[in-house]
């Protein structure tokens, strides 16, 4: 009784438009065209066809999986660092989730001035050291402008990685710690044996988690490059964002997105399938 | 034992649907309620400088007190009007009106979403060339339009002791001269798949007479002629000359229109263009010392003096009040403040008749006589334009959409600037795009 008003408003305003949406794929809807008429899978076969598919769907992988690994390395970095009682050790933690906490146009913004090859104060301090004789164009470069995102998001995104994974760690065992080091391991060993082992859930998650959000990262890219330049960084978001607002066909773009959902789907199937997040977790591993 | 709740998931499952329905209803009757509001204006504008919001303020203000209609506004921004006018077509509440470039407008009026303003048209006496004419009818009602020229650093120039660019072949011997990285560069030359880089191309194609479409009389429609025989070399050409002159330019992979302007105004270039006054009105605010150097030129010209024209206009949706648009058309173009409207930005919205731009009302404004030479030189280049969509011949032409929505220009610029691709090969698959997109146009129009 008390959850129903709230399952009646989560079904009309979050599950009827998704239900929409998804369906808006099997049918021919333009902006300027009122009509909807039934086109059963012509979207799809349209969409297959289309090379820019297949490029957006490419670049989203790299974008997802460099931006993950990033945010991964980014976290374990920092949540072994803060795990130590170390001078300020406070004070890191807070500077360590302010990215996090940024509003993502001011990022967009932000990182727009420091990496500009004309204004940008990266490209003053390269010039100034000679380490380059002409400015950089990380987000207008073909080979630079993806990497820069990556650094990015991972920079934004890390400090989640950083929070959960120190979460973790300090509930890891010590006496395993003394355990490793009465049989003689070093710092490697500990890490490599224990500390990694324990982290092993948390790491799954957070790819999972991270990865279905880079995958569907929109508003970043968006803001700073635009899927530019030359579609450098025009992953499957942006692509469907083109389609619906350049191209004005609503029902293409829904069967992109209705694309998205099935392979997101398809990894979430696999990754509950394969690594039973809740059996490691009653494990206590 | 307690009873089962009232609440059982079939009776949760009705009361989605029945909210859902609910929820939906008034969508369906808005559809027909909107266009019913004889009392209500929705008017979504391009601009949205606040001195130009102040004047739509006093004059809405003076509609209403005169008829009882409200006027809302809606400054959805340059970049994003398409989308909004779009999405609000798409949910079944068209604007009432819509103040923006022919360009995109024609798009919406192809699919028959814009109601006819022939009597307007006539009325007020809209010049023949900033004519919207689709399916006979006009669906535009042309108050302003803006050129794509050129601004250069005359103190430059002076100092280093040249004269203004007549030429293609003067304009990169100056912009090499005055090409001095990473501090100043000869000219800039954007080239990103955005519309600040498709507008240059599309300028410096008309100032080369190289086209995209030709009417085929047998045919009796415009067909691809990007890459045919005799067009494609004047193409090859102005692609060319853009990327020698890119030399001198930053590397501008990802420009939009305000990096125009402040590459200019921090000192970055001696040679830039903008598709009207707006550059020298952010000039005069962020670098006055530069503004009284910054002097407007044609873009060099080579087989032709052509340039690229923007038309801007009242556009009145289909399924709306449109009787109320209409009026509210009317009492804007006869209102006193429509000359203060012109001023909201100086010389950036040149009036559509050229009379206007004589007249004392519109030449009274402290900004323009101080600039006078600006407007002189507007005046010398007047009727030398056309926009895309006549620019092919005379008939409208209905596919610059299938180019100008992805900003195909811009991306042939980029291809050879950024990827460094050959022009010929950049042009037959430019030229490919548009045909695979004309065609699928077509199929799906039919019927």
């Amino acid at each position: 009784m008390a959850i129903g008003p709230a399952l009646i408003l989560l079904v009309a305003t979050a599950y009827l438009p998704i239900a929409f949406a998804l369906t808006l794929g099997f049918f021919h809807r333009t902006a300027f065209d009122p009509r909807m008429t039934w086109a059963g899978l012509a979207n799809f076969s349209w969409l297959l066809h289309q090379p820019d598919l297949w490029a957006a769907l490419w670049r989203s992988m790299v974008f997802t999986i460099g931006s993950v690994v990033f945010q991964i390395a980014f976290g374990l970095f920092f949540g072994l660092l803060l795990n130590k009682a170390i001078l300020g050790r406070g004070l890191m933690r807070s500077l360590v989730i302010l990215p996090y906490m940024l509003p993502t146009i001011v990022i967009g913004l932000v990182f727009n001035w420091i990496l500009n090859p004309e204004f940008g104060v990266v490209n003053q301090i390269l010039l100034q050291l000679s380490i380059v004789s002409r400015p950089v164009p990380f987000f207008g470069g073909l080979h630079t402008a993806m990497p820069s995102m990556i650094l990015v998001t991972g920079w934004q995104y890390g400090s989640f990685a950083a929070l959960l994974i120190l979460a973790r760690l300090q509930s890891i065992n010590p006496r395993l710690y003394e355990a490793a080091r009465t049989c003689g391991a070093g710092t490697w060993r500990c890490f490599w044996d224990v500390t990694l082992p324990n982290l092993r859930s948390t790491l799954l998650l957070i790819a999972f988690l991270r990865g279905i959000w880079m995958f569907n990262k929109f508003d970043l890219i968006w803001i700073i490059t635009q899927g530019g330049p030359l579609k450098a960084t025009e992953t499957l978001p942006i692509y469907v964002y083109r389609i619906a607002f350049e191209d004005f066909n609503f029902g293409r773009a829904s069967a992109a997105c209705l694309l998205m959902f099935a392979i997101l789907l398809a990894v979430s199937v696999v990754y509950f399938r394969y690594f039973s997040p809740t059996k490691e977790i009653e494990v206590g591993r | 034992m307690k009873k089962s709740s009232r609440f059982t998931r079939r009776g949760i499952l009705k009361s989605g649907l029945a909210v859902g329905a609910g929820l939906a209803a008034p969508r369906i009757i808005s559809r027909r309620a909107f266009a019913m509001d004889a009392k209500k204006v929705v008017f979504v504008s391009e601009e949205s400088s606040p001195a130009a919001q102040a004047i739509y303020d006093a004059i809405n203000k003076d509609f209403l007190a005169k008829t009882g209609i409200t006027v809302t506004m809606e400054y959805p921004g340059f970049d994003k009007i398409d989308q909004r006018v779009a999405t609000l077509i798409a949910a079944g509440t068209p604007a009432e009106l819509v103040w923006y470039g022919d360009g995109s407008a024609m798009e919406v009026a192809l699919h028959k979403q814009l109601a006819p303003v022939d009597d307007l048209v006539k009325e007020l006496n809209i010049p023949e060339n900033l004519r919207l004419v689709v399916d006979g009818h006009d669906r535009s009602i042309a108050t302003s339009q803006q050129f794509v020229y050129g601004w250069y650093r005359s103190d430059l120039y002076e100092k280093a002791g040249e004269a203004p660019y007549k030429d293609w072949d003067s304009y990169l011997a100056v912009a090499k001269k005055l090409n001095n990285p990473p501090n100043q560069y000869g000219n800039l030359v954007p080239s990103s798949q955005k519309g600040a880089s498709h507008l240059l191309m599309q300028t410096m194609m008309q100032k080369n007479d190289a086209h995209w479409f030709t009417f085929d009389t047998a045919k009796n429609d415009y067909v691809v002629s990007l890459d045919s025989p005799g067009n494609i070399d004047k193409v090859i050409e102005t692609l060319d000359f853009l990327h020698h002159a890119h030399d001198f330019s930053p590397e501008a992979a990802n420009y939009s229109w305000g990096d125009l302007m402040s590459q200019y105004f921090t000192g970055r270039v001696a040679n830039s263009y903008y598709v009207g006054a707006r550059l020298l009105q952010q000039v005069e605010k962020n670098a006055p010392d530069i503004a009284p150097a910054t002097k407007p030129i044609s873009l060099p010209a080579n087989k032709s003096d052509s340039y690229y024209i923007s038309v801007q206009g009242f556009h009145v949706g289909e399924g709306s009040n449109v009787d109320g648009a209409k009026e509210y058309v009317k009492f804007f173009m006869n209102h006193p403040d429509y000359i203060k409207w012109l001023h909201s930005v100086p010389l950036h919205i040149i009036p559509a008749k050229r009379e206007t731009l004589h007249s004392k009302a519109y030449q009274d404004n402290p900004e323009i006589q101080k600039r006078m030479d600006v407007l002189n030189f507007i005046d010398s280049i007047w009727g030398k334009g056309k926009p895309s969509y006549y620019w092919d011949g005379d008939k409208l032409n209905p596919y610059v959409g299938l180019y100008e929505n992805e900003n195909l220009g811009g991306w042939m610029l980029a291809e050879r600037n950024i990827a460094g691709r050959d022009s010929k090969s950049i042009i037959q698959e430019a030229a490919a795009k548009i045909r695979k997109k004309q065609a699928d146009y077509i199929a799906s129009n039919k019927g």
